[in-house]
């Protein structure tokens, strides 16, 4: 017989309350030492040399003896970001450590994209520190700066992510929520403008980019770390319609800022096919589980079907529709298709499952490929599809509204940020519906979801012909906008890339397929220079997203399988926030 | 210290807690049998003795070696085999398989086939259809399969996760008869049981295992005496 | 008509060998631990430039041209690559993932997959074109005489459909007969039971990899001096075709693995001869296959049982 205690693990023992000040203490001077570094590295010359492709954007980085405190660009945002840490070391704040840590790790980020940029480029660490007589040591002590703001908010004792729970009149959080968007929409038109068009235009597009997310990451962090951005989130949800409509006329707007110009409207453009695409997607894979390896044919068969209903000179039926009517179209013809993908399902499950719907994909590029029927162009492609227009104008043709003139594509923009719209309504609608839960049940436990009643087969062959529909309508889109529709973009890679979309973002969330798509489309746009290695970084990332964060970059709060291991789950929602 | 101690085992299973608190021993050369309800813990117990879960605390010891750290695969080069719950065998592999790859990790080659005999003298039914496929034998002559299989390793230990399970009246008491003249060869022997009743009688000491805990102790017979696990496990528990 | 048939059923079974070698690497890992491994094709694809990194920069001019010298060495460079290849996705990106839930292992075999195709495009020199392989056994056809004409068969076809069939042979008296071929079926079956029998799963599955990726290496040596030009692409392709065969087969089992490539093959080249669309089509009805097998016999020809996981 035997009763036994559980002895007390020794790493619990409490540590001395001086040793604690003391080392709390310390820990504070060095968030504050991290910050000052921070700023003064900002305010270093960065660069002992003009670079080979000619100076280093923002200049300062060779002029520092010329204008000390003309402050743009990267040293700009460190200055912003350690000054950030100053002030928020010495003030008490709500879960100071965490916003310290986020910016102390933005610093870091944001030294070491310039630092390593300026010493790759300039042939070695020379170009860094001292060379030829001058000096410049900004990206060493930035560096040092982020690394002791970061280690002086994790020495200091991590609390929790602090909840806050103010309320205000409901006009003044409209107002908030006014502002709060609009500042979203100029930070979304910095990031697409940041470092402007890669390539031959600018060469170091790539990293002014990259420099500018990494510190825009580390403020949004430290904006997350603060709490705030889970209050927001939970003040837009109070105001859901009001949040939506205002976050649509935001979208909208973007053509009026600086990324309103033809090329942004292109990219932004193609984003949105893939994102809508994305959504579809989503709800095959996010919500009912069934893993799709050849979606993008749906996105293709609704582009082929839109070209040969345009009057495109090279298709075979030589009719011309109305537009709406070719998405609809389109659209239907896609989700039967879908149907028919989705009709093993009955039969076949899980990694088999995944292989059907890959197989059914490459009968797709082949049968394209060879221009079956004459209804693809083969090789040849389907080229000259007519724009769209309305009332005499074509869709690719500038506008003016007044004095306003806007860019060659805006129209087009407009039209894929309503098709995302109605998108998005259409899977949050089914996400929240009956179907949607019947799909949920089917995704954690197909045998209890049947066992509780639910007929499985029909219910798992619609979410193949609604993710199929979806895409068949981007896939019209994608068809005049673009102009040419090949079989070339209907690729294994392609379904790949919109599955990673998919899981990067988040299974199973709105703005999350929105997001990863944004993030695919983005970055190899703005990263011109190591286009080389875009799919190689593609395909690493993939398995290291697998390994360390498999549940996406915005999780599914009420997700519990599938990817995310169950001791990796986050913790729980705030109060007031739930989706 | 005894041959095998158990000291305050605890594992979590996923969210749920299923054993929390297992302390007993086991002197060479004895029966010892776990006992107590569905669920409480007795399956759990074994399957983090052999290795087969991670216990989150508490201590494993057989004769001074620390086990309870170590991968399954290595345990049973300490001398522990274990029989698993539903016998486990693998159906697609003939009998000699079965056996043999319960001497995997020897390399006697002689001494193997010296023991793939001795299973065979044990139960003649294996000998008979060496080559037939595991799959294809009743629920006995499996769980001999079972058994030999895990004597095969030569072990110290031996687990016996529901030897008895069902089997028919003859045929448990065949299967019981052989765990006696092991102990009576010399191996140590740990019996886990719904069967309460026959187990006590067999063993030389017992434990009672309820809702993750061991909570009483004794030899057999005193046990078979006490009242509160007459009015617990041999009441219903005498069949199954 | 009859000389075109034979000859596409010697083109068929050439390269059914050689699918049905690539399929042993599919079917063994599946068979152990249910992952569909995407990156194998690539793995095939990885050995072939290995073979051809050995013929070019290795070896010295006198001895690359004498075939009977050139082809031991490059085979067994081309499976020491693929199979340290397949090792270390093994070990880096699948191991971790052992214990996760379905979906993040295929998608990390995907990754895999397309950064290994891109690691070869990107690094080996001059691979974003396709390369010429050199010839690494007697040249020259057979002409064997027939009613009617001759049936054309590459000395090096003959050489792949042999060495192929010979090594799926070896690995099944392997897998039937020694010690550790019978702890890698008992892995495959129940693998906390083979833990209790003092097997480590992971070196079991190490040596599994190890195993197809040294078979698929010497595949993609064999395939390259076959058809003398190899490509990135090959791996995807031939992946594929593999990984059909595998299912057809039965997966799980190496005599299921050879019949099923063998039958791929045969639909590939018979199909393109004699079904409408041609050539153009017979990667179509590969997949036509795959689909009606999948769906209507997912345990193939020689699968014991119905392995669909939920």
């Amino acid at each position: 017989m035997t009763t036994v205690q559980s002895p007390v693990p020794a790493s619990a023992a409490p540590v001395s309350g001086r040793a604690r000040g003391a080392g709390a203490r310390g820990a504070a001077w060095l968030r504050v030492a991290g910050g000052l570094l921070a700023v003064l590295g900002a305010l270093l010359p960065w660069a002992t040399f003009v670079l080979n492709e000619g100076p280093y954007p923002e200049k300062a980085t060779l002029q520092f003896f010329v204008a000390p405190l003309g402050l743009t660009g990267f040293r700009l945002h460190l200055a912003l970001l350690g000054l950030a840490a100053i002030l928020v070391s010495v003030r008490a704040v709500r879960g100071r450590a965490r916003i310290v840590r986020a910016l102390g790790w933005g610093i870091v980020a944001t030294s070491l994209v310039n630092g390593l940029y300026i010493t790759v480029e300039g042939g070695g660490l020379g170009a860094i520190t001292a060379s030829g007589g001058s000096a410049a040591f900004g990206a060493v002590v930035a560096l040092i700066g982020g690394a002791f703001a970061a280690a002086g908010a994790v020495g200091g004792g991590i609390e929790p992510l602090p909840v806050r729970e103010w309320r205000m009149p409901w006009w003044a959080e409209w107002l908030l929520l006014l502002v709060l968007f609009g500042l979203l929409l100029l930070v979304v038109s910095a990031v697409l403008t940041s470092g402007g068009q890669g390539g031959v235009v600018n060469p170091y597009a790539g990293a002014v980019f990259l420099s500018f997310l990494a510190a825009a990451g580390g403020a949004f962090a430290a904006l997350h770390a603060s709490g705030l951005l889970t209050w927001l989130a939970a003040v837009a949800e109070r105001h859901r319609v009001f949040s939506i409509v205002v976050l649509l006329v935001m979208a909208l707007l973007l053509p009026l800022t600086g990324a309103g110009t033809e090329y942004w409207m292109t990219v932004a453009a193609n984003i949105g096919v893939y994102a809508a695409t994305a959504i579809g997607l989503n709800i095959v894979v996010g919500l009912a589980g069934l893993l799709d390896l050849g979606y993008v044919a749906f996105l293709g068969i609704g582009a082929f079907v839109a070209a040969n209903l345009s009057g495109a000179a090279a298709s075979e039926i030589g009719i011309r529709l109305p537009f709406p009517l070719v998405m609809i179209i389109s659209a239907v013809v896609a989700g039967l298709f879908g149907a028919v993908v989705g009709s093993p399902t009955l039969r076949v499950r899980g990694d088999y499952l995944a292989i059907v719907t890959l197989a059914f994909g490459e009968i797709f590029v082949r049968s394209a490929q060879n221009n079956i029927g004459g209804l693809t162009g083969g090789a040849n492609a389907i080229p000259n599809i007519p724009q769209v227009s309305a009332f005499g104008t074509a869709f690719n043709e500038s506008i003016a509204i007044g004095a306003v003139t806007l860019p060659a594509g805006v129209l087009y923009y407009v039209l894929i940020v309503l098709l995302v719209a109605v998108v998005m309504l259409v899977f949050g609608n089914l996400k929240n519906s009956r179907l949607g839960r019947a799909w949920i049940a089917i995704r954690e436990d197909e045998d209890a979801a049947r066992a509780m009643g639910i007929r499985t087969g029909p219910i798992k062959i619609l979410a193949f012909l609604i993710g199929a529909t979806l895409a068949g309508l981007a896939g019209a889109f994608f068809a005049h906008k673009t102009a040419v529709v090949a079989y070339d973009s209907f690729r294994f890679l392609e379904s790949v890339t919109l599955l990673a979309a998919v899981i990067l973002g988040g299974m199973g969330t709105i703005p999350g397929a929105v997001f990863g798509a944004s993030i695919l489309f983005v970055l190899p746009e703005k990263l011109r220079e190591f286009a080389d290695y875009r799919l190689l970084l593609f395909g690493l990332a993939l398995v290291v997203i697998m390994r360390f964060r498999p549940q996406g970059i915005i999780p599914d709060r009420h997700r519990r399988t599938e990817l995310a291991p169950v001791t990796a789950q986050d913790p729980p929602p705030a109060k007031g926030a739930e989706a | 210290m005894a041959f095998l101690e158990v000291r305050d085992l605890t594992v979590a299973y996923g969210a749920i807690q299923g054993v929390r608190g297992v302390t007993f021993a086991v002197e060479q050369g004895q029966i010892v049998s776990l006992i107590g309800s569905n669920g409480a813990g007795k399956t759990t117990t074994l399957r983090t003795l052999s290795g087969l879960l991670r216990p989150v605390s508490g201590e494993v010891w057989l004769d001074g070696t620390p086990l309870h750290r170590l991968p399954a695969h290595e345990i049973l080069a300490h001398g522990v085999a274990h029989s698993p719950e539903g016998r486990r065998l693998f159906a697609r592999m003939t009998v000699e398989e079965n056996l043999r790859l319960g001497a995997y990790t020897r390399r006697d080659e002689a001494g193997v086939v010296a023991d793939l005999d001795r299973i065979y003298d044990l139960f003649p039914v294996l000998g008979q259809r060496r080559r037939a496929k595991a799959g294809l034998f009743s629920g006995g002559e499996q769980q001999m399969l079972a058994i030999g299989r895990a004597l095969m390793s030569r072990p110290r230990l031996l687990m016996l996760d529901e030897p008895s399970m069902g089997l028919s009246p003859i045929m448990t008491q065949k299967i019981f008869d052989t765990v006696r003249d092991l102990r009576a060869e010399g191996t140590t022997v740990l019996l886990v049981e719904q069967n309460a009743l026959a187990a006590l009688a067999l063993s030389d000491r017992a434990y009672v295992i309820d809702l993750g805990r061991t909570t009483l102790s004794g030899t057999g017979a005193e046990l078979l005496a006490d009242p509160r696990v007459q009015a617990a496990y041999l009441g219903e528990g005498v069949t199954s | 008509m009859l000389p075109t048939l034979l000859s596409q059923v010697a083109n068929g079974l050439v390269l059914g060998s050689l699918i049905g070698l690539i399929a042993l690497g599919y079917t063994m890992v599946y068979g152990i631990i249910q992952l569909i491994n995407f990156a194998h094709g690539e793995i095939f694809m990885v050995g072939a430039y290995g073979g051809l990194a050995a013929l070019t920069y290795l070896l010295p001019a006198a001895i690359a041209n004498q075939w009977y010298l050139a082809l031991p060495i490059a085979l067994v460079a081309g499976a020491v690559i693929a199979a340290l290849v397949a090792v270390a996705a093994e070990r880096f990106a699948y191991r971790p993932l052992r214990d996760a839930p379905r979906l993040a292992p295929l998608i990390t075999a995907l990754g895999v997959s397309v950064a290994l195709q891109e690691a070869v495009r990107v690094f080996y020199p001059d691979a974003t074109a396709a390369l010429p392989f050199p010839s690494i056994f007697i040249e020259g056809t057979l002409e064997i005489p027939v009613p009617g004409g001759t049936v054309p068969i590459k000395y090096a076809g003959i050489l792949l459909a042999l060495v192929s069939l010979a090594l799926a042979a070896g690995l099944q008296v392997f897998v039937d007969r020694s010690r550790t071929g019978r702890a890698m079926r008992a892995t495959a079956q129940d693998r906390d039971i083979a833990r209790l029998m003092g097997i480590d799963p992971d070196r079991v599955i190490v040596l599994t990899f190890l195993i197809g990726g040294a078979l698929a290496g010497v595949g993609g040596v064999l395939y390259g001096g076959y058809l003398n030009n190899i490509n990135i692409d090959m791996g995807f392709q031939n992946g594929i075709f593999a990984f059909t065969a595998a299912v057809l087969g039965g997966i799980g089992s190496i005599r299921g693995a050879v019949v099923g490539g063998l039958a791929i093959g045969l639909v590939k080249s018979l199909g393109g001869q004699y079904l409408p669309g041609g050539t153009a089509y017979d990667y179509v009805w590969i997949f036509v296959v795959l689909i009606v097998v999948l769906v209507f016999r997912p345990q193939g020809f020689f699968g014991e049982t119905e392995r669909v996981r939920a």
